[in-house]
């Protein structure tokens, strides 16, 4: 799906991601894991063009990332950030049809995905009328989702997604991104520092430190037979809950 | 022998001064901007000038001006009527803001004649041509003069208005003040002078250095409102002219000029040289006022304007009526006259002004949103630009106003450019700050979606920034209703014709007449632009309630 050679990044002085060579295939679940400034975050948006990388190349299904196939690139991935990133001058079923009217889909075609989309994560009907400041945290949430989905893209990209979210409605959540990441089989990579969430969606989990990738592998993997100290020391910092 | 270069010299130098005699946008105004203006400005009117010249009719056109005095705006009825008796269309630009205004207007053509006074062609218009040592000091050395730059001036109308300074009888009895050099002994006096008095050459710096008076009790204030500080004694001396007819309402003492500062003010008709070839009927009818009206009578006729009521249109052709026999046709004066006069005033100034916001709001707004967008995508360009509409906004709008003249001409145009420049900040600051104040992540968001740049802005920016883009068209509607009454200084009409007739003639009813319907025209945009956006912002933006 995504081919990295030899991305880097800087931002002044700091080198927030070192040449790193990698690859995200289809079909595969991955999570960038990490301390805040590991690179995660950097990565994914070079991933999806938000940042420009300061030497090597981004390869997108075959394709070389250019400012000229970016666009068309972007229509075929899913891109959801922390509270949804919506818009708040329109409604939610505005907000998750915009792209799909802006390129011409027709209102009954529009409709019915929508409500499609809506059954898939559970949004209330009646909540696609409503304003983002007029939802609950964990229905704009949902309406993020649904707006990534909107055109089917092979890929969804998720930015800490359930970072604003309460316990309780992140768990539900959680429950539910998964079974639609399983039922629509999507490839999908997700940036989080949640242990737990990173077990819970991950077949694979890398880890990032200090702009470089430390271990890639499963969380079992990551967690039985660490690549170094770090490693161990990031998990155990974690508490994640042995039952 | 002078040298061709020479000449040349002297003629850039004289095309630089003209458009910036006026001390108060002399800051502003550098050497090449100047000549830029002049350069464009010479074109822009030679243009303006082919236009009305090609389409002209057998009907010829004259276009007569007037300072804002009444014995002035009676002068130029009196030549209105004297031009239309001769078969032309007279159209009377009065009231306008100072003698610059009317000489360049003179000189550009949008004015073909004017009365103004020896002392002040002497003083004023052709000080340069003194300064580079012409001889201007007899009136057949300043005919000559100006005959140079294609202007004519005709023999003396009949009576010299000369500056004085005057006090209240009783006061100045009571000091025992006669001579301007009694003043002197009497630092407690107040004085209001007017703004003209104030900036002249011949006016009170000179006079007062010459007569060694030295005070900083100087308020700077309309001609006509230093009569009314006079009698209330907030002020004890005012600069009066000669022929006021106040002098004698109010019981005025003129003060004697013992060491001859002022010069003498001879009426003289000051004509472009070009009328009396284009329509020499037309020309020779305006030079009657030649040795025509003497000072008491000029007095009275300013008496029976500023102290009886009577419009000037009136005034001037009952006297031309009696002095030279004609048969004019006369407003009525009497009361229903005067309503619908009121009524026809409100409609004309009501629509006149309404122009000169919608104009240049619609042009603002055009030229100020994608200045704005530009800014908000480039820090730089965002520096520049809201500097350069910041320090147009801190300009005084007499200064801006003056500054179009050579540009533009007088009439509407030069106010709807000024008022388009002072709506510029509202609008430009409003939509550039509603395009930074969007989320980062807001932005970003529309972007991944793999919407264009343009897109991003139409669907998602703009809609964002909507409110505060309107809170400065609705900042700037506002201002520019009450700018606008400026305008009619340079003869653009609107609500502030009235307020300045007002204040020349003392008439409260007058200034209410311009005043409230600007006032009204204000709250009513207010109040439209508050409707205006409730309908077109967003629900998911507007507060909730």
């Amino acid at each position: 799906m995504f081919a990295l050679k030899n991305i880097s990044k800087s931002f002044g002085d700091l080198q927030v991601l070192k040449p790193t060579n990698v690859e995200f295939s289809v079909g595969k679940s991955t999570v960038l894991i990490g301390p805040s400034g590991c690179g995660k975050s950097t990565m994914l948006r070079v991933l999806v063009g938000l940042v420009q990388p300061d030497t090597g190349t981004v390869r997108f299904e075959g394709e070389a990332m250019t400012s000229q196939t970016l666009l068309a690139m972007r229509r075929r991935m899913g891109y959801v950030i922390q509270d949804g990133g919506l818009f708040p001058h329109l409604t939610a079923f505005e907000n998750i049809s915009l792209m799909a009217k802006h390129l011409g889909w027709d209102v009954p075609t529009r409709q019915s995905r929508v409500s499609e989309l809506a059954d898939l994560t559970r949004l209330p009907t009646a909540a696609l009328k409503r304003y983002p400041a007029q939802m609950s945290g964990g229905q704009r949430q949902r309406v993020g989702i649904m707006r990534a989905l909107m055109l089917d893209p092979p890929v969804l990209l998720f930015d800490e997604p359930m970072g604003a979210l309460d316990p309780l409605v992140r768990f539900d959540l959680q429950e539910d991104l998964l079974k639609i990441i399983r039922t629509l089989n999507k490839t999908s990579i997700m940036v989080t520092h949640d242990m737990g969430e990173a077990g819970f969606f991950g077949d694979q989990v890398m880890m990032l430190a200090e702009g470089e990738i430390v271990q890639q592998g499963t969380l079992d993997e990551l967690i039985h037979h660490p690549a170094n100290e770090y490693v161990t020391r990031f998990i155990n910092a974690q508490r994640i809950p042995h039952v | 022998m002078p040298s061709e270069s020479l000449m040349c010299k002297r003629n850039t130098e004289m095309t630089q001064r003209t458009p910036l005699a006026t001390p108060c946008i002399l800051f502003l105004t550098t050497r090449w901007m100047s000549i830029l203006l002049a350069v464009v400005g010479i074109n822009v009117v030679a243009a303006g000038r082919g236009l009305s010249q090609s389409k002209s009719s057998s009907q010829p056109t004259l276009k007569i001006g007037s300072k804002a005095f009444t014995e002035s705006v009676v002068l130029g009825e009196l030549l209105s009527h004297l031009g239309r008796d001769a078969g032309a269309r007279v159209d009377h630009l009065s009231e306008l803001g100072g003698t610059q205004i009317l000489w360049n207007a003179l000189q550009s053509g949008e004015i073909d004649a004017y009365i103004d006074y020896t002392g002040t062609i002497q003083e004023e218009i052709l000080a340069d041509a003194a300064r580079r040592g012409a001889h201007v000091e007899t009136e057949s050395e300043m005919r000559e003069e100006l005959a140079k730059r294609n202007i004519l001036m005709s023999d003396r109308v009949g009576f010299n208005n000369t500056y004085a300074l005057g006090m209240r009888e009783d006061v100045a009895n009571r000091l025992g003040i006669r001579r301007i050099s009694d003043l002197k002994k009497h630092p407690e006096l107040e004085y209001g002078l007017s703004d003209e008095f104030m900036e002249r050459r011949d006016g009170w710096n000179q006079l007062a250095s010459r007569y060694g008076i030295k005070t900083r009790r100087i308020r700077t204030m309309d001609h006509n409102l230093g009569y009314r500080g006079l009698v209330h004694d907030a002020i004890q001396v005012t600069d009066v002219y000669t022929t006021d007819a106040e002098i004698q309402f109010y019981k005025l003492r003129v003060l004697e000029d013992d060491l001859r500062f002022f010069p003498t003010y001879y009426a003289v008709l000051l004509m472009r040289a070009d009328l009396q070839t284009r329509s020499p009927e037309v020309a020779n009818a305006l030079l009657k006022v030649q040795g025509l009206i003497d000072p008491v009578k000029m007095s009275g006729m300013t008496a029976m304007v500023r102290l009886e009521g009577k419009n000037e249109t009136y005034v001037a052709g009952d006297f031309l009526n009696s002095q030279l026999l004609m048969q004019l046709e006369l407003p009525s004066n009497t009361l229903g006259a005067e309503w619908r006069r009121v009524a026809d005033r409100l409609v004309k100034t009501t629509l006149e002004h309404l122009f000169l916001v919608a104009v240049s709001l619609t042009l603002a707004i055009l030229v100020a949103i994608p200045l704005g967008i530009i800014s908000a995508r480039n820090e730089r360009v965002a520096n520049v630009v809201l500097g350069v509409v910041s320090v147009i906004q801190t300009l005084p709008s007499m200064a801006l106003l003056v500054f179009m003249i050579p540009l533009f001409g007088l009439g509407p145009v030069p106010a709807i450019a000024a008022l388009f420049f002072y709506s510029l900040l509202p609008i430009v600051r409003n939509t550039y700050a509603g395009l930074r104040q969007i989320p980062l992540a807001t932005r970003e968001s529309a972007e991944v979606l793999g919407l264009e740049s343009k897109s991003q802005l139409r669907l998602v920016e703009l809609p964002l920034a909507l409110p505060s883009i309107l809170s400065g068209i609705k900042t700037a509607a506002v201002i520019n209703v009450g700018t606008a009454t400026i305008g009619a200084l340079i003869g653009a009409g609107g609500y502030g014709a009235p307020i300045l007739t007002g204040i020349r003639l003392s008439s409260i009813p007058l200034i209410l007449q311009g005043a409230i319907p600007a006032a009204a025209m204000a709250v009513l945009a207010q109040w439209a632009f508050g409707r205006l956006e409730k309908k077109l912002v967003s629900p998911g933006l507007q507060p909730q309630s």
